[in-house]
């Protein structure tokens, strides 16, 4: 065995009332890593559910943390960051508790990453967009394109939850934003303390239940006024 | 004679602000560009209140300091707003580092938690 393969890896899910899908996500993972080469931890931070998010990432295996107020994507993303660095994992991952990215992409970016010695890397949902629909290629483009203007970043997807994050960025990547916003503003922050950023292509798992739960171009509005509203106040501080 | 009570009015609020900036960035409680931004912002502030009166009275070729043409409603208005100023910004400090704080708080209580009810799944 070398080195490399004694790595440890979080896999953080920040989950949202996704009693129905949550142990599909947390077996998927569960199977595709058991194969790999890393030692790996299914976490689950259940953002302050009404339904049975955590008792069902439970059963299926994962380490629960359970907020006790609903506080965000941000937060909750946070909040697993955060255990990831305490209980000294040397790579995370977010994927979404919606069941809508592929745990074999999860896989893909760690490896991706650990050879690339990036430190965030980005799972780019619009490198091949195929299956999208319109509508949310329009949308997620255009907060894409806000990122840029705003924060000076240029990535393809930067509404993406799925991302890698190195040891370096454990410890040193901090967002103030709680909300889906959040997506951004770490790319920001990123890009503020030096770190690596990179992105690579994945596909996505659009079901009924996955287009249902996700965001709208109208909650895109709303991302945008937060992260004018943010970058105004940086200005301040 | 209204000019320095407007003076003497706001004065007080403008050094009070900017005595409690330094005494921030002195201790650390504050960053190198936040308090350049504050303390550019209340200096702006000063220099409307102190300069835009005698500017007035020069351009309309009156004595620099006569207040003729300053009414109480102006002295009012103008203290009004500065003293305004001077309670949202300090709110809105408190207010975000009262954010941060919950925030923070509520992130290691989750997870201090969270390491009590795996510690006791695995007892059992």
């Amino acid at each position: 065995m070398t080195k490399e393969s004694k790595k440890r890896v979080a896999l953080i899910v920040p989950a949202y009332n996704e009693a129905r899908v949550i142990a599909d996500v947390v077996r998927d993972l569960d199977v595709v890593f058991s194969k790999s080469r890393y030692d790996y931890a299914i976490i689950i931070v259940d953002d302050g559910s009404r339904d049975a998010t955590a008792s069902e990432a439970k059963t299926a295996g994962a380490v629960v943390i359970k907020h006790i107020l609903n506080s965000g994507a941000g937060s909750a993303t946070a909040t697993g960051l955060s255990y990831a660095q305490q209980q000294g994992f040397d790579i995370a991952t977010t994927s979404d508790g919606d069941g809508q990215h592929y745990a074999e992409d999860v896989l893909k970016g760690v490896n991706i990453l650990v050879k690339k010695e990036a430190d965030l890397l980005i799972g780019s949902r619009l490198i091949n967009s195929k299956g999208m629909s319109r509508v949310k290629i329009i949308g997620n483009k255009g907060l894409s394109f806000i990122t840029s203007v705003l924060f000076g970043i240029q990535v393809t997807d930067s509404q993406s939850g799925l991302r890698i994050f190195s040891r370096k960025a454990l410890e040193s990547l901090r967002w103030k934003t709680s909300g889906y916003e959040f997506c951004s503003e770490m790319l920001w922050r990123a890009n503020q303390i030096g770190l690596k950023i990179d992105e690579y292509p994945i596909k996505v798992i659009y079901s009924e239940y996955s287009k249902a739960k996700g965001q709208n171009n109208w909650n895109g509005i709303n991302i945008v006024k937060s992260l004018i509203k943010r970058r105004v106040a940086e200005m301040f501080e | 004679m209204r000019y320095i009570l407007l003076v003497l009015l706001n004065l007080p609020v403008i050094l009070l602000a900017i005595t409690n900036l330094v005494t921030r960035y002195k201790l650390g409680r504050m960053s190198k560009q936040r308090f350049r931004i504050q303390i550019s912002l209340w200096l702006i502030v000063l220099t409307v209140m102190i300069g835009s009166f005698p500017v007035f009275n020069v351009l309309s070729g009156r004595p620099t300091f006569d207040s003729g043409e300053l009414s109480m409603f102006d002295i009012v208005q103008t203290t009004a707003i500065i003293l305004l100023f001077y309670v949202a910004n300090n709110q809105r400090q408190k207010i975000e580092w009262s954010e941060r704080t919950l925030r923070d708080l509520h992130q290691e209580l989750s997870i201090k938690l969270s390491e009590v009810n795996i510690e006791k799944t695995s007892k059992h």
